[in-house]
């Protein structure tokens, strides 16, 4: 009796794992991305190709989250915590140390120069991310502001678009009419605020955040001049400037409502929502002080950062990676918004994929702009080669978009608010 | 006889006394979960010092207390809070009771009129802070549009540009919010105050405002009452009509508690400075209540002091 029972539960056992061990051998690993691409037309631009690599690759399925950069400095390390972390998530550099900090993700340097084989990435855009003994995610698209407006604008007022200061601000007064404001910037405490103001930093030689020694030196004179000409414009920017996000800014640009607006593209909603005519749209570099030496505009060289130590997974995430740094996939990847997003490799800047994009092709000289303006980009904490982990926490917070509402909201002097500014970094970096 | 009737029934002849605590354990378990583990976790976060969330703290004792109470930013948020809760409660008052006024009438449509005013408390937080930044906006909001078209005003109005016009405009947006809630609440209170009481005062020849006073007023004490400490507690927690319209700015002039506590712990990332304002408006909500319990409560049908 007993040795039939036993021979029952074995036979039982034998079936039982005969029918599991087919399914887990032929089971595809499943890879998630988290990105903060919201705008429906990127997401189906995404699942487009994530269709195409599932398609090709039956033993991978990749799905998209698309997630909200409002949240996401708190979601993720929450995800992470609690132990469903997506496999892939877009981020930009100052989110890096945040996530590095909680331990799971994942060194790419190995993954990298595979890459860079193939592809040759700009330096530029693999530095920000290269700190503490790592590479701590993929680059995989440039964004760079620029200040745009309509060439009939000016053409009607009788000046030229503005390369200085002092042609700014005389531009900006000259094209506030009662419909229309001269200029559009925001005041909000929010990213693009931070944004925006460091533009001037950068044009008024103040883009150094930290001393070499990762000491703050956001309180100096050049900085001051940064957010007193700010001021100075911000009274040709429309009233509710401050609660203003980059929809806002760029719904006043197609609305004719604003004459001039610094901003990564217009191109989409001039094309959908405005005339749509190249030959007015606008674009040159953010205007530079008189005494900046090496002028340029905010840029952000975007990153997909791996966030799984699950072997079967990381592979999975990194043939998808791989496969959409392919130049035949990549320029339609970028082009998820296209004049948007800049190649951050040498055979994707030349890439057919790319160029041939519909809007690129009506808007080619726009986009060449831009990305000439990209090669003069930076971004706060990530300047002349050096990286200071500790800009997640000023960034996180806003403060650049803080002092500058010091000013414009509170009414102190742009010499106070900038010393304020750096007691208040001071604090968030701090213990 | 009798007594069969007077005295209540305890308990149904031969149920367990462990059926009834049966019944309960499901909920107080889910309690237990959902706010009594929690609320021990913050406590014991806001003794550490935690920054991000899922990192290791170390015991800092009453450290976080200690820079909390010395802060500047928490006694202004705090005070915010409480200008929050008291504009909130008057304005929200004053709609409600008009509106429950009118809708106590009996006009065509006051049937509809009374579904269709609570659309504005049924309709998603997001959809009514998208509507009002729409309708306030300075580049192209029809509000300001119409301002300026009547002249009204010179220019368009930065509802949300100034420190003071941001904090009025959240309160006046969640007001509109709120009020259809307590409107409909006190509809229905006002129904239940017998048509014989007012009769008779007019024949007593009592004025309109002798009649609010001496019987519509005492006859919603109740309800003001529950509304009172509901409505406060309720309103000082809000947080998703603040953080969405102004992220508590500009300049921090919208930043309330909540706001803050948010602010502390996922932008500053101190998450256990973050705990321990937590900790510390908690205890204040749990004062308030036992106070307001304590000397607020109107007297029992039996006519002795509001005890709870």
């Amino acid at each position: 009796m007993l040795r039939r029972n036993s021979l029952m539960i074995l036979v039982l056992a034998f079936t039982l794992v005969l029918s599991v061990l087919p399914a887990t051998a032929q089971s595809p690993v499943e890879v998630t991305l988290w990105h903060m691409e919201q705008p429906p037309h990127r997401v189906e631009r995404i699942q487009m190709l994530m269709d195409e690599f599932n398609a090709a690759n039956p033993d991978v399925v990749v799905s998209q989250e698309p997630q909200n950069w409002g949240e996401i400095y708190t979601k993720a390390p929450a995800s992470v915590a609690a132990g469903n972390a997506p496999e892939m998530l877009f981020g930009i550099p100052d989110f890096t140390p945040i996530l590095k900090d909680l331990g799971q993700l994942q060194d790419v340097s190995d993954f990298i120069a595979t890459l860079d084989e193939a592809h040759t990435f700009y330096p530029a855009a693999v530095a920000p991310y290269s700190y503490d003994e790592g590479i701590w995610a993929v680059p995989l698209y440039n964004m760079v502001h620029s200040l745009w407006f309509r060439n009939s604008v000016f053409e009607e007022a009788g000046i030229t678009p503005p390369t200085t200061w002092d042609e700014w601000l005389a531009a900006a007064e000259a094209l506030t009419t009662d419909d229309q404001y001269g200029v559009g910037i925001p005041a909000n405490r929010q990213l693009y605020t931070d944004q925006t103001i460091y533009n001037l930093m950068i044009n008024a030689g103040a883009d150094e955040i930290y001393n070499s020694d990762g000491t703050l030196r956001f309180a100096n004179e050049a900085t001051v001049a940064a957010y007193e000409f700010y001021s100075d414009l911000y009274q040709f920017s429309p009233p509710d400037s401050p609660s203003w996000t980059w929809g806002e800014a760029e719904a006043c640009f197609a609305n004719r409502t604003c004459a001039m607006i610094m901003q990564f593209t217009v191109i989409t909603t001039y094309d959908t929502q405005a005339e749509g005519d190249p030959a007015d749209l606008g674009v040159v570099a953010i205007p530079t002080s008189a005494d900046a030496e090496n002028p340029g505009a905010i840029s952000y060289s975007n990153g997909v950062m791996l966030l799984t130590d699950d072997p079967e997974k990381l592979e999975a995430s990194q043939r998808f990676i791989a496969w959409l740094m392919q130049p035949e996939n990549y320029g339609r990847f970028l082009n998820m918004e296209p004049g948007l997003f800049l190649p951050v490799t040498e055979d994707g800047a030349t890439a057919e994929s790319f160029w041939n994009d519909p809007l690129v092709v009506k808007y080619r000289s726009q986009v060449e702009t831009m990305v000439a303006n990209s090669s003069s980009g930076r971004l706060f904490g990530f300047t002349n080669g050096n990286t200071f982990p500790s800009i997640s926490a000023i960034s996180a917070q806003n403060l650049l978009a803080q002092t500058l509402q010091l000013i414009v909201i509170d009414g102190e002097t742009a010499a106070d608010a900038v010393a304020e500014g750096q007691v208040l970094m001071e604090e968030a970096i701090g213990e | 006889m009798s007594a069969s009737i007077t005295q209540p029934r305890r308990r149904g002849v031969g149920t367990p006394r462990w059926l009834g605590y049966a019944f309960v354990l499901p909920l107080m378990l889910w309690l237990a979960a959902t706010i009594l583990i929690p609320l021990v976790q913050s406590v014991a976060l806001s003794f550490q010092n935690v920054r991000v969330i899922g990192t290791p703290g170390e015991f800092v004792g009453f450290a976080n207390y200690t820079r909390l109470f010395a802060s500047e930013r928490f006694w202004e948020a705090f005070g915010r809070s409480l200008i929050w809760v008291l504009g909130n409660a008057v304005l929200q008052t004053v709609l409600a009771f008009a509106a429950a006024l009118i809708l106590k009438q009996s006009f065509p449509g006051h049937r509809v009129a009374r579904i269709w005013i609570i659309l504005s408390w049924i309709v998603p937080t997001v959809v009514v802070v998208i509507i009002w930044r729409w309708l306030l906006s300075a580049s192209g909001g029809i509000i300001n549009y119409a301002l300026v078209a009547l002249g009204i005003t010179p220019e368009p109005i930065g509802f949300f540009s100034t420190g003071d016009g941001a904090f009025a405009s959240v309160i006046a947006i969640n007001s509109w919010r709120w009020f259809p809630f307590q409107a409909v609440i006190l509809l229905a209170a006002l129904q239940r105050i017998p048509g014989e009481l007012y009769e008779a005062a007019s024949v007593d020849g009592a004025s309109t405002l002798q009649k609010f006073f001496n019987i519509t007023l005492p006859g919603l004490q109740s309800v003001l009452f529950v509304m009172g400490l509901i409505g406060t507690l309720m309103s000082f927690n809000i947080f998703d009509v603040i953080w969405l319209l102004t992220q508590g700015g500009p300049s921090a002039a919208t930043t309330t508690l909540p706001v803050l506590i948010y602010d502390t712990g996922f932008r500053q990332f101190r998450l256990s400075q973050a705990a321990a304002i937590s900790v510390v408006t908690g205890v204040f909500l749990l004062l308030f209540a036992l106070v307001f319990m304590r000397f607020a409560a109107p007297p029992s049908d039996d006519g002795e002091e509001g005890r709870i």
